[in-house]
């Protein structure tokens, strides 16, 4: 078992490091290096090469690539990400408010989209093809196919205009007290919802309606054992398997989600942070941005991984030897 | 009367709104401490039948008409919640395949110990200990640590002792097998029949043992019942009705069984000697690659050596029996030799020549000259291609016939099959098993093969269709004098097709040898332990004793979690 998750772990450490290749470089292959883009038409018409020349000295730009790659790794590992070009501020300091705000969006939209999807997923496997399951069935394809820039806009138009109960955009710092982010949080945190939940539980339908065909499912039946038991005990966890499976990839797609989410409600985290530094082509800030979505990305496929052992012992048992 | 149904319907629809009858006016009965038999080929309705004994149908079928009586109360007219509790305390299942039959996210001892606490209300402690108690009175091993395992870490022997284990944990007065060792080796099976008599004969629990197997039922059952489209055709004494079937289906039936004792097929021509053979293998070893990713500081494992040192030859028009159970390395040799997999160890020579590379590698005419037939026809054939189109593919691809000689000749080929010209046009799902695996036998043939192999290839067919099936191959290989490589499970089927025969066991070459000495006159003990396995007690059905204790090493191998299927 131990093994297993050890392993697991250094596979996720093993992506982590591509990962940070992959957005060094990405950022490297760009024409020009991090200065020339940072810089306007207007500084270059005024700066002599000289001068340009000193500049690059100082952000270390003269160094070769590879130096600065492992100079930025192993400071993004403790998370330093450097200064930015232009200010020359920390760019931690920089990202930590919208990072803390993105990691409450995803907290917040877990909590609630997870015990949902739940619900309505065994809600509709155990109706299967019956009344609930049908309307349960139909608002999940409904819910699953609308993007969250018009959920989102149309939450904005029932519950901020007309019956103005939430703020429409959340005009708070960046580093606002919690409580109140609470209160605004709840119209981003329920548009992005919406496309979960109704992700999340047809995957649940699916499985359980699977398992609950199933032999073993059967045998406990013809045992006497009660249906109530059968359903929680025996089939909700064999479902819950091959759905983490899938819900681990649904939550990198989930954080382009979020990036429209933030936009549409000017929610101050990371999604939005990482458009307005693309804009002011702040080239450290969109690497560490990038560089922390896939963390985030990562973890959740991690966790999923060792949920799944957690839940499967022939995957926390392997092999047959007990 | 213990248990007692008259004339029982249980309808399934069909699609349309319209129900067909499954189980059509079935009436038995059955006494304390009695054994019953209930025989049929798939689809004459004897699984459905066997659960409607329990109040229970699957989704999309429901008993329509009848009683089922047990001491006298009809457990049809009961509530859901009166029916679950006969369930598993009065009457319990043994399902068909253990290997699924089992939760697997559950330790073996909680799915015990649920059917105690339900049906018992025990305490956790009294429902573990008695939960251990049931797996010790099974003959598993260690039963306090099977009691905290997993199914995937037992095997498919020690599985199925589990849930007769589970069956038996409220000491109910019948039990129900449906096919309880379909799913295992044969020399597993002996055990788990012996195990189900021992049980009985200590609790007198009366036995429903529900399979299509004439033989296991004429060693469990005293009294038999055959079905055919649900409906009973013939019921009596098992020992009187082999001995003199009234039934005509029942007398079809007893004859399809493949005997050991059956003649060897008949060869014509002179027997080979200095010819030189279509296939010589040398030294044949073969190692599978291990499993996992190949981590750097860590030691490469060693992967699972599946053949070692087989060497055998097979002539013109001869079949080569290749026996052995799962695990035994039989379908590795069809795979190397055909070239799905790579070549091992060793020397394989085709009319001569070595085979050096795999298929994808293998000229044309090399890949025409040796042909594969597996065991599931429904995955061999593609799904989108018609009859026609299947068997046109390797005569316009091989020989570069044109669309109408290639259909002409698609015809010729399945009448030559016994199958109408008309099925041109089919496609596989629109066929029954014996046909798909017929059409399959046809495109192999369609190459004009010197090797065919047949992996198992009447292993998923009925009784009946089998015998069929083994007529056509037969007499198709005395006609195109094909050699033949056959791996069986059964050496019934061997003994009908193959003069020569290797019997394999962990990829080790136990007997070989002519087929009528091998089985006359077995020398290695597995060898003899495997005819015990298949003696058929048909023609001199004995009292219902199962045969002695089968030799220790094949049932308990969990280290390699394949189960003892078939495959």
């Amino acid at each position: 078992m131990l093994s297993a998750i050890l392993r697991r772990i250094g596979l996720s450490f093993l992506i982590l490091i591509l990962v940070s290749l992959f957005v060094f470089a990405a950022t490297e292959i760009l024409p020009g290096d991090a200065l020339d883009v940072s810089l306007t038409d207007d500084d270059l018409a005024v700066l002599t090469p000289e001068q340009l020349a000193e500049m690059r000295a100082a952000l270390g730009l003269d160094r070769p690539a590879a130096v600065r790659y492992i100079d930025w790794l192993s400071g993004a590992l403790v998370g330093d990400f450097g200064t930015t070009i232009l200010t020359g501020a920390p760019v931690g300091d920089i990202i930590w408010g919208p990072l803390r705000n993105s990691i409450l969006l995803a907290v917040l939209t877990t909590l609630v989209a997870v015990p949902v999807a739940m619900v309505i997923g065994i809600i509709a496997a155990w109706w299967r093809d019956r009344a609930p399951d049908a309307i349960v069935s139909t608002g999940a394809v409904v819910g699953y196919s609308l993007p969250e820039f018009v959920s989102g806009n149309a939450l904005i138009l029932l519950f901020a205009i007309w019956l103005p109960i939430f703020p429409a955009t959340i005009t708070l710092y960046t580093q606002g007290p919690m409580l109140d982010m609470l209160v605004v949080a709840v119209l981003p945190v329920a548009t992005i919802i919406i496309g979960s939940i109704a992700y999340l539980s047809r995957l649940l339908r699916l499985g359980l309606i699977e398992s609950l065909a199933s032999d073993y499912v059967e045998r406990a039946r013809l045992a006497g054992v009660p249906e109530r038991r059968i359903v929680f005990v025996h089939a909700v966890p064999a479902s819950l398997v091959p759905t983490l499976n899938a819900a681990a990839l649904y939550v990198a797609g989930l954080l382009s989600g979020i990036v429209v989410v933030e936009t549409v409600f000017a929610w101050p985290g990371l999604g939005l942070e990482l458009i307005n530094s693309i804009r002011k082509r702040e080239v450290t800030v969109v690497q560490a941005a990038v560089f922390l979505g896939a963390v985030g990305v990562i973890i959740m496929n991690l966790l999923a991984d060792l949920s799944i052992i957690a839940l499967d012992p022939r995957v926390r048992r392997g092999a047959g030897r007990g | 009367m213990l248990l007692e149904t008259t004339d029982l319907r249980i309808g399934y629809g069909d699609g349309e709104g319209a129900m067909k009858l499954a189980v059509d006016g079935v009436s038995l009965s059955l006494d304390t401490g009695q054994t019953l038999g209930i025989a049929g080929e798939s689809g004459c309705g004897k699984s459905t039948l066997a659960r409607a004994l329990m109040a229970y149908t699957r989704p999309g079928s429901r008993i329509t008409g009848g009683q089922v009586r047990i001491d006298g109360q009809d457990i049809l007219a009961l509530p859901e919640a009166g029916r679950r509790a006969i369930r598993g305390r009065r009457i319990a299942m043994v399902p068909q395949n253990p290997l699924s039959s089992l939760t697997f996210h559950m330790t073996i001892g909680a799915q015990i110990d649920e059917i105690l606490r339900r049906h018992e209300g025990l305490s956790k402690a009294a429902a573990r200990a008695r939960s251990i108690e049931l797996l010790a009175a099974t003959a598993m091993p260690d039963p306090a640590a099977v009691h905290r395992r997993y199914p995937h870490e037992l095997s498919g022997g020690q599985r199925q002792r589990v849930v007769i284990a589970a069956a038996l944990a409220c000491r109910p007065d019948i039990l129900v097998l449906d096919e309880p060792t379909t799913a295992l080796d044969k020399t597993t099976e002996l055990k788990v029949l012996k195990l189900v008599s021992d049980l009985r004969d200590r609790f007198g629990t009366a036995l429903i043992y529900i399979s299509h197997d004439l033989n296991v039922i004429a060693r469990v059952c005293e009294r038999i019942c055959v079905m055919r489209d649900g409906k009973v055709v013939e019921t009596g004494a098992t020992r009187a009705t082999f001995a003199a079937p009234r039934d005509a289906y029942t007398r079809m039936l007893l004859r399809a069984v493949p005997r050991t004792t059956d003649p060897s097929p008949v060869r014509p021509g002179p027997t080979p000697g200095d010819t030189q053979p279509v296939l010589r293998v040398e030294n044949l070893n073969y190692r599978y690659a291990a499993g996992g990713l190949a981590l750097p500081f860590l030691p490469r494992r060693k992967g699972v050596l599946a053949v070692r040192d087989l060497s055998f030859d097979i002539h013109a028009g001869r079949t080569l029996g290749l026996v052995g159970e799962s695990g035994s390395g039989k379908s590795t040799v069809a795979a190397v030799i055909s070239g799905l997999l790579p070549p091992g160890g060793g020397i394989v020579r085709f009319c001569g020549t070595p085979l050096r590379a795999a298929a994808s590698r293998r000229s044309a005419d090399l890949r025409r000259r040796i042909q594969m037939v597996f065991q599931d026809p429904l995955s061999s054939l593609n799904p989108r291609l018609s009859v026609g189109r299947i068997l046109m593919r390797p005569l316009r691809i091989f020989f570069g016939m044109n669309p109408i000689e290639a259909r002409a000749e698609a015809g010729r080929l399945l009448e030559r099959f016994e199958m109408p010209v008309a099925m041109l046009d089919r496609f596989p799902r629109q066929l029954s098993g014996g046909q798909q695996q017929r059409v399959a036998l046809a495109r192999a043939f369609a190459a004009r093969p010197d090797l065919i192999i047949c992996d198992e290839v009447t292993s998923a067919l009925d009784v009946s269709v089998q015998d069929h099936v083994l007529d056509l191959l037969l007499s198709m290989q005395a006609e195109t004098g094909t050699a033949c490589l056959f791996i069986s499970h059964d050496l019934g089927v061997i003994k009908r097709v193959a003069d020569h025969v290797i019997v394999l066991q962990n990829g080790e070459v136990r007997d070989a040898g002519p087929t009528d000495a091998v089985f006359a006159a077995p020398r290695h003990p597995y060898t003899r332990l495997l005819l015990e396995a298949a003696r058929s007690v048909i023609d001199t059905p004995l009292s219902p004793t199962p045969a002695p204790e089968p030799a220790p090493h094949t049932d308990a191998a969990p280290g390699t979690n394949r189960g003892d299927r078939h495959a």
